[in-house]
């Protein structure tokens, strides 16, 4: 395994250099990364989810194994961050919260009704499972099932749902 | 938002309660739409949909309801169409998928199907993880295929609503009843002891009773005694008769309410404790029958909660709630006819707030609930760092992150006490405000009725007043018990789904009607086509086939998960088969007595457990009539007689939990000692050696070779060395049995596979 921070495209001449990582998604769907004459199907993993979404981003083979990890995606060209950003976006997704409908409990499991910007959702979490309160301030819930849901700034929600989450947060 | 959340009654089988838990606790189908289906399985000529799952999220990442569907000549995706209940579908032959891709995001997987190298994928597919055990399966099918290893189609339906609903009911004790029929089951315990309960209840009702007699007393001293002698109506002698006879019959009430008291309490407690006692004496019971595959799913910590806590709380339910609940009832009830009937005007004044004083102390518990919670999240915060930092003492110390740590604390420490503070704050305003409440309508009752007193309106006696005055204080403690009694009910019929679950678990591993028990087992082993799945379709093994003969040691090797351990599991009757069969000297494992057949079979793991017990019990565990002869030829054959004997006490050392710590390989030899005490004909060996130094190992080697002599032995072993001894090996990898012969033949199979796991291990010894 290789790990590697890319650099800089080089502005002056405007093409890549030998050691440079560009990355392509092409028409059988999978996402390329090209280095000299290297060119292997990877997929992307965030390091740091929570606290520096935007940077060090870990790029895997097929077997798990790090390619490269991309300090910043700005030191990619245009169209390889474009790609990127796209494969960050789908390997990073979490439910988004916008309204907490009700919080409920039954025998060991909590139920939640929220609204999301991907639509509604109706999970379930462990009665001790207590969501993680994220560096930058907001709220992560995981249900039973190990999906997230990401409530971004619990003050800026609606008055009924700050007040159903009024037990969760600080 | 489900609101009665144990209605699941009349469910016939776990898949209705795995349909039923999708329907009530996820906004997507419990099953694929049956016009849907039709749809697809028309579009495939009528071939049958054998396996499905849902899709959740579009290609936007948005949240969808795209059914993909497999059939045995095609897969099928349908995408719902915008208007009404269309679905546009999409058939993809299953020829013509060559590979299978999922890739894992933080809560969002991706399946690709993809065709030829370089053409566009045939589907591209995002789901939740909710989805992802269903899509393992779709998958683990689609590879199979492609392997040429066909799996045979489950019940889709079954699966489907099976790998949605796990991570629910793995969370969460569900038991089929509505919250009122647990009630009355848990009730049902009380039945063997009618007689204590009728006394109990009798008594307590003597005491409600009893209780409205004094203040009655009081109002008939004052206007049929006491004026009446003030003012010259009633002879002062006799009026000093009836007052002290009056006087005596409210001493004998009290005497006669307080030895009610007792009895009730006495009755009560003892009654609770049979109670609780008889659920603990068959919860325990019960667990020792289940499978393991129960134990496999549920935390230890929740079960022995449930032996303990939970029937602890039960206890106060069938002790005190039960009694409370109702006679508090009863008490307002017969205040209530009291008051009125002494005075409807200031009766009604007295009893109309009751009411909304129950209500003010319902909501005051649902608001005193919100900071118990947060309570409770501060104090886990709190408690993690002392997990965190006391087993990790060292790592805080060898940093120098003392300060740090103590400062982490403080601040935790800090939090909680300002959350139970505003506790304090909330029941210290509330309590007293709500005595406010009942001073107030005592008020009333006073501006009501002095003007009537002093003869305005309609007449009303001073007796009649006191008496009314002394009920009005009987009020409150009624009003308390009726207001948490929601909160009662919720907490005892919490703990009774928690116990019921337990006891309504079917153990997966049954005998059979007729069983057979086998005289002697001689220790021939047959595994014919094998298949097993722990869960869902994918299997573990898959058509293991072997024969060991009796006396044989059968060494088993492969990478790890590739089913060693599910084999021996199955050989020892953990777990069923799924497909195939187990024969032990012929007869098919499900047919045998599984309580005899077990005390054929001995294991030594890896990390074996001793219990809280002395040497000798634990020794003796599979056979505590044995002799100490016998124990001790046992240590010594175990090599572990000798580190016994040193230990202060003897073979009398308390070990295991909270007892004197033993190292790893004397664990171990105490354990062979066990096993070589049980006399098994089948021998299983865990990983036996793997964890200790090279001399224990020695002596471990020694121990296991006198143990093995005899028996049909199947041991697991990474070290390779250390199962050259064995008459064959089979390898095991990825379920399937791909080589088998002695370690010579093994390893001059050039391309085999022992072989190279063999060069590895020379290689880094």
């Amino acid at each position: 395994m290789e790990t590697a921070t890319v650099r800089r495209r080089d502005a002056e001449e405007g093409r890549a250099s030998a050691g440079e990582l560009t990355l392509e998604r092409r028409a059988d769907g999978k996402l390329w990364a090209l280095r000299g004459d290297a060119e292997r199907v990877v997929w992307v993993r965030r390091c740091f989810p929570w606290s520096e979404p935007g940077r060090f981003v870990s790029l895997r083979d097929e077997d798990d194994n790090e390619l490269a990890l991309v300090g910043d995606p700005a030191e990619l060209d245009r169209a390889s961050r474009r790609v990127l950003e796209e494969a960050m976006a789908a390997a990073g997704f979490v439910f988004e919260v916008t309204r907490v409908m009700a919080i409920e409990e039954e025998v060991e499991i909590r139920h939640w009704r929220v609204e999301t910007r991907q639509g509604t959702r109706s999970f379930q979490t462990r009665l001790d499972a207590w969501p993680r309160l994220l560096p930058q301030g907001g709220l992560l819930v995981r249900d039973v099932a190990g999906d997230l849901y990401h409530v971004s700034d619990p003050g800026a929600l609606d008055q009924h749902s700050r007040a159903l989450l009024w037990a969760f947060v600080d | 938002m489900p609101t009665d959340l144990h209605n699941l009654q009349n469910l016939p089988n776990v898949h209705n309660l795995d349909a039923e838990i999708v329907a009530r606790y996820t906004d997507q189908p419990p099953r694929l739409p049956a016009e849907l289906r039709r749809c697809i399985e028309a579009s495939w000529q009528g071939a049958p949909v054998q396996l499905y799952a849902l899709a959740d999220l579009d290609h936007a990442l948005r949240l969808t309801q795209v059914w993909v569907a497999l059939g045995p000549g095609c897969l099928a995706v349908a995408r719902p169409l915008e208007r009404g209940d269309e679905w546009a579908i999409e058939s993809v032959e299953r020829p013509r998928i060559e590979a299978v891709r999922e890739a894992p995001g933080l809560s969002a997987s991706t399946l690709t199907l993809l065709g030829r190298p370089g053409d566009p994928p045939l589907a591209v597919l995002r789901y939740s993880h909710r989805q992802r055990r269903a899509f393992e399966n779709l998958k683990f099918v689609l590879e199979e295929a492609l392997e040429g290893r066909p799996v045979a189609p489950p019940d889709a339906d079954e699966e489907y609503a099976a790998s949605v609903a796990r991570s629910i009911r793995d969370a969460q004790a569900l038991v089929a009843g509505r919250r009122v029929a647990v009630i009355r089951r848990l009730l049902g315990y009380l039945a063997p002891y009618r007689r204590q309960l009728t006394l109990g209840m009798a008594a307590a009702t003597l005491i409600t009773v009893v209780s409205l007699v004094p203040p009655y007393l009081a109002g008939y001293l004052i206007d049929r005694v006491v004026r009446p002698a003030q003012e010259g109506r009633l002879d002062v002698g006799r009026a000093g008769t009836i007052a002290w006879l009056a006087v005596a019959a409210m001493a004998l009430v009290y005497l006669v309410r307080q030895a009610a008291a007792v009895a009730r309490l006495r009755l009560m407690s003892v009654l609770g404790e049979w109670v609780a006692r008889d659920l603990r004496a068959e919860l325990y019971e019960h667990l020792q029958r289940l499978s393991l595959a129960f134990f496999s799913r549920k935390r230890t910590g929740g079960l022995i909660t449930r032996v303990s806590a939970d029937t602890d709380r039960l206890w106060e339910f069938v002790a005190f709630g039960v009694v409370d609940v109702s006679l508090s009832l009863v008490m307002l009830a017969g205040l209530g006819a009291v008051l009125i009937s002494l005075d409807w005007r200031l009766g009604l004044v007295m009893i109309l707030p009751v009411p909304l004083f129950c209500w003010a102390i319902y909501r005051h518990g649902e608001v005193l609930n919100r900071v118990f919670l947060r309570v409770w999240r501060k104090w886990s915060r709190l408690t993690d760092v002392l997990s965190d930092t006391m087993p990790g003492i060292r790592v805080v110390k060898a940093f120098n992150q003392e300060a740090r740590e103590v400062a982490r604390f403080v601040g935790h420490n800090n939090d909680v006490t300002d959350e139970i503070n505003r506790l304090h704050a909330l029941w210290t305003t509330f309590w007293p405000l709500l005595m406010l409440a009942v001073h107030a309508t005592t008020i009333g009752v006073w501006v009501l009725a002095v003007p009537r007193l002093l003869g305005g309106g309609a007449a009303l006696s001073a007796g009649t007043f006191v008496s009314f005055l002394l009920y009005t204080t009987m009020f409150v403690g009624p009003i308390e018990v009726i207001g948490q009694m929601a909160r009662t009910m919720q907490r005892a019929t919490t703990s009774a789904h928690r116990v019921f679950e337990v006891l309504d678990t079917e153990p997966e591993v049954t005998d059979a009607p007729q069983p057979v028990r086998l005289e002697p087992v001689r220790g021939r082993v047959t595994f014919e086509h094998v298949s097993f799945a722990y869960d869902g379709v994918r299997q573990v093994l898959r058509g293991v086939s072997f024969e060991v003969a009796p006396g044989e040691l059968i060494g088993l090797v492969g990478p790890s998960g590739g089913g060693k351990t599910t084999i021996v599991n199955l050989i020892a009757r953990f777990y069923d088969v799924t497909g195939g069969a187990i024969r032990i000297d012929g007869v098919d494992v499900r047919r045998l007595e599984t309580g005899h057949y077990r005390r054929q079979i001995g294991m030594v793991l890896q990390d074996p457990y001793l219990f809280h017990g002395t040497a000798l019990e634990n020794i003796r565990y599979g056979l505590p009539a044995a002799s100490l002869e016998q124990t001790v030829a046992a240590a010594r054959a175990a090599n572990a007689h000798d580190f016994i004997c040193k230990l202060q006490h003897g073979y009398d050392t308390v070990v295991g939990e909270r007892g004197h710590t033993l190292s790893g390989g004397e664990r171990q030899r105490v354990s062979i000692a066990r096993a070589i005490l049980h006399d098994p004909r089948i021998l299983i060996l865990d990983e036996a050696t793997s964890s200790v130094d090279t001399e224990t190992e020695r002596q471990i080697q020694e121990a296991l070779e006198r143990l093995i002599a005899g028996r049909t032995v199947f041991a697991i072993a990474h070290r390779l060395s250390t199962l050259r001894r064995a008459s064959r090996l089979l390898v095991i990898a990825d379920g399937r049995l791909v080589e088998s012969g002695t370690h010579e033949e093994l390893v001059a199979k050039p391309e085999g596979k022992y072989r190279r796991l063999y060069e590895m291990q020379v290689e880094l010894a």
